[in-house]
């Protein structure tokens, strides 16, 4: 049975969040992210593209580590997955825009897999911390995979991925080749998987989740089938994580075997522990902040940078469970008496 | 007319330990019945067969006129068989009215009658000043009743209470006396406790079942059992 | 005198079996954090890495091999009482924390591991090169060494936890913790004790396994995975017997479907096969009702 927790200042406002003032934010981020192209030029509006996506591969993990409580390593599997799916899509022509064809077999596969195999495990009860050694287990099955399988996936090299288009049917389309039209195409799709995320995890649905993530014997006990639950939060996370996938294989043009090496899964599970996994806007911005620095500090200083970032991942596990969200909060809430 | 909870030749093996051993048991709906016994006379035991955390060894169990033998631990939450534990087994990190949010949800039902369910049991368990507290602030007796009151947001039928005063004060267990009365009344519940404190015992003023060493000893009322000769003999030295 | 096909045959029995022992011990000391202290040990695969980087390093600087493996053993050990006293230690009781905990470990000696000594990949030379002939089949020599030296290790642990009291002492804190200390247990050092012991092995089985591959800082990952599934299969608190049958399968499986199609096909689907073990075994690895 779940431990009680000790009531150290950790324990609680970690959990306490201002539901409203996280739309808020949300809202003020999106308004600022949407006015950025035309204030700032060049390398980052090149760049953040990425990073968003990336965030939105934090998000899927948030949304299950976070309020579920099931922690994953296999994000970056289904990330892989949706990848390769954008990539041989390109590469075949399915269809009249391969690209949506991605992106919608995306989710499906990244779906139904993870629904699958979660329904293999949960039903049968297996502990939590043995699904991270089995999600962990599967990141590496899928780089073995994407390695063997060479005829189709270009093996361990990789292999090059047409950007796709988009297309309106008789109304034309629009081809994404500047920053720009990236930018505007890629911002509105991370802003809706948000606000998707955000409204199941405050459905009574998502209130479930939570139960399970405090106490699953007391949510068993009152006739919640928690199986049925985590197989779904998981099925939602790998269907987002796959898509994501998708998107990114667009973008960054080029896919190889690397996207599901255990680095690649660490790093998603260290974006969203230093970012916050208690909100998802939280694990979102830390997955674009994490990453994005990650990339900037690995030019200059590659070795000690990711040394810091275990460092400073450790920190988070031990005394910041709340992550960089959590110290923010508690600084806010010394401020205001609000809470309680 | 068959009985709200009817148990016949409930029986646990555990590698050679008979903890429960053919007991026959039942229950009328909206009886409170205490069940008392020794250290090891298998009233967990007994309780845990019920609720569904352990699958009977041979025997069978009837609820509301159903065999329920077979049937997973989910599914009887589902049909009302709800248990509390004997450490608080609460949301921590949840606000009481989150706690009870959530334990309502796990009955189909409008989310009026769920909010006006949620309103009596909030001030039955007298926690109405605490409903945005997080669970863990709560002291010890507080929890219990925070369980109970989860329970009862849950809409359920039988209470299986182990121990629900264990590690209460003395005002906090005559609260605890006074509010299970209250519960019967209100919402037309069947409890089976497992307790130790003979003052609770007493001022609950329900028919008791004594279990030692797997078997029903003997069932009366509580000045019945009080005074029987044999149950002090099993008692000997527990007062 | 032996037809091919029983060549085949022989060398498939005879790769299978030497791996049986290789994996074993590599896996034996996540076993016994696992099987014991109930912690898995997420450093596991990186103190197999560290272990033969030792070895490496003592090699290099003319140390005889057989030292350099002590060495490498005791220099890895003495890691892992660093992290049990200053971290591990507070966290027992949260077994989602020291998971993670180990993870962040495993990250920051990786990282360590590459900035003392280099991304590119190091050998250590095999001290007994070639193969042995014996009955007419071919034996690699080093190999069968330390599948030997494997069953020696196995052996000394047996005797260990069987036969010494000690032993006893220590597989009673595990059958129940709270008789253990009225015993007059020192729960505390148990636990250090066996932390330690678990990084030695971890240690031991990098410095032996260091001549068989080159070596980079991620050697160590795959065989984190690979023991938790040989515990798994085998049985968790099964120390010995179980870590035997879990490499067994799991290693006996990767040499028989790697006879069929390429070693990294074959690795997934030994992976596959023991996640449905996980799922069907009743014993550890389903939630207690």
């Amino acid at each position: 049975m779940k431990r009680v927790l000790s009531s150290t200042s950790t324990a609680a406002p970690a959990r306490r969040f201002n539901w409203r003032s996280e739309w808020m934010l949300a809202a003020v981020t999106l308004v600022l992210a949407a006015l950025l192209p035309t204030v700032v030029s060049g390398y980052p509006i090149y760049v953040l593209p990425e990073y968003m996506i990336y965030g939105m591969l934090a998000m899927s993990l948030g949304m299950l580590w976070g309020f579920t409580g099931i922690l994953s390593f296999g994000q970056a599997a289904f990330f892989t997955l949706g990848a390769y799916a954008m990539g041989l899509a390109m590469k075949w022509g399915i269809g009249p825009n391969p690209g949506y064809v991605a992106l919608l077999a995306s989710i499906l596969i990244g779906g139904v897999l993870a629904a699958l195999v979660g329904y293999f495990l949960f039903s049968a009860g297996v502990r939590d911390i043995y699904f991270v050694l089995v999600t962990l287990a599967l990141s590496i099955m899928v780089e073995q995979i994407t390695i063997s399988q060479s005829q189709v996936t270009g093996g361990f090299n990789g292999m090059f991925v047409q950007r796709m288009e988009l297309t309106f049917g008789p109304f034309g389309k629009i081809s994404l080749t500047h920053d720009v039209a990236v930018y505007y195409a890629v911002l509105p799709v991370v802003a809706f998987v948000y606000w998707l995320l955000r409204r199941i995890v405050a459905s009574s649905f998502g209130k479930v989740l939570i139960g399970i993530r405090e106490n699953e014997d007391r949510a068993i006990s009152l006739g919640f089938s928690t199986s049925f639950y985590k197989t779904a939060a998981f099925a939602i996370s790998g269907a987002v994580a796959c898509f994501a996938g998708a998107l990114y294989g667009s973008h960054a043009q080029f896919v190889s075997p690397s996207l599901a090496s255990v680095q690649f899964s660490t790093e998603i599970v260290i974006w969203v522990a230093i970012g916050g996994r208690q909100s998802l806007l939280a694990a979102l911005l830390g997955g674009i902040a994490v990453a994005s620095l990650s990339n900037y500090l690995n030019t200059i200083t590659p070795l000690y940078w990711q040394l810091v970032l275990g460092l400073v991942f450790i920190a988070a596990i031990v005394g910041f469970k709340g992550g960089v969200a959590g110290v923010v909060q508690r600084l806010a809430a010394k401020r205001s008496e609000e809470d309680i | 007319m068959s009985e709200f909870l009817e148990v016949r030749g409930l029986t646990k093996r555990f590698r050679g330990l008979i903890a429960n051993d053919r007991i026959d048991f039942s229950l009328a709906s909206g009886a409170l019945r205490c069940v008392i016994g020794p250290n090891g006379a298998g009233k967990t035991t007994f309780i845990s067969m019920i609720s569904g955390h352990l699958e009977p060894s041979a025997g069978t169990i009837r609820f509301k006129g159903r065999d329920i033998t077979g049937l997973s631990l989910v599914r009887r939450a589902r049909i009302g068989i709800s248990r509390k534990f004997q450490t608080p087994t609460v949301f921590d990190n949840l606000t009481v009215m989150e706690n009870l949010e959530l334990a309502a949800l796990g009955k189909p039902g409008a989310a009026t009658a769920r909010q006006s369910r949620i309103e009596e049991v909030i001030e039955i368990t007298r926690l109405s000043n605490l409903a945005r507290r997080p669970a863990f602030t709560l002291s010890h007796g507080q929890r219990q009743w925070l369980e109970v009151g989860l329970l009862l947001a849950n809409r359920a039928e039988l209470l299986l209470l182990d121990e629900p005063t264990a590690g209460m004060t003395s005002e906090e267990t005559h609260a605890t006396a006074e509010l299970l009365h209250n519960l019967s009344d209100r919402f037309k519940l069947t409890v089976i406790i497992i307790e130790h404190d003979i003052n609770f015992i007493r001022d609950l003023r329900s028919p008791v079942t004594v279990l030692h060493l797997g078997r029903i000893l003997m069932e009366g009322t509580f000045d019945e059992v009080s005074r029987d000769e044999q149950v002090r003999n099993v008692y000997l030295g527990t007062a | 005198m032996y037809t091919p096909v029983m060549h085949t045959i022989a060398s498939v029995v005879i790769d299978g079996t030497l791996i049986t022992f290789v994996f074993a011990l590599a896996a034996l000391g996540l076993a016994v954090i696992f099987g014991l202290i109930g912690v898995i040990n997420m450093a596991h695969g990186a103190m197999l890495t560290l272990g033969a980087y030792f070895t490496w390093a003592a090699v290099t600087h003319g140390i005889p091999f057989p030292v350099a493996v002590v060495l490498a053993a005791c220099g890895v050990a003495l890691i892992g009482l660093a992290l049990e006293h200053f971290a591990i230690r507070f966290f027992y009781d949260r077994p989602f924390e020291t998971l993670l905990l180990t993870w962040g470990f495993f990250l920051v000696i990786t990282e360590i591991i590459k900035i003392v000594f280099g991304t590119d990949t190091r050998t250590v030379t095999t001290p007994f090169p070639g193969a042995m002939h014996i009955l007419g089949l071919e034996l690699p020599a080093y190999e069968t060494a330390v599948a030997g030296i494997s069953v020696v290790v196995l052996c000394v642990v047996a005797f260990v936890f069987y036969r010494t009291s000690l032993g006893i002492k220590i597989r009673a804190l595990t059958q129940n913790r709270d008789v253990a200390s009225l015993l007059g247990l020192n729960i505390q050092a148990t636990y250090k004790l066996v932390f330690v012991t678990g990084a030695f092995l971890a240690g031991l089985a990098g410095a032996l396994i260091a001549p068989m591959l080159s070596i980079d800082p991620t050697i160590g990952n795959i065989y984190l995975v690979r023991s938790f599934f040989v515990v798994i299969v085998g049985g968790i608190g099964q120390i010995l017997g179980g870590t035997i049958v879990g490499s067994f399968l799991i290693g006996g499986s990767e040499t028989v479907f790697a006879q069929m199609s390429s070693q990294v096909i074959a690795q997934t689907i030994v992976f596959a096969l023991a996640i449905v073990v996980l799922r069907f075994r009743p014993s550890g690895v389903m939630k207690a009702k």
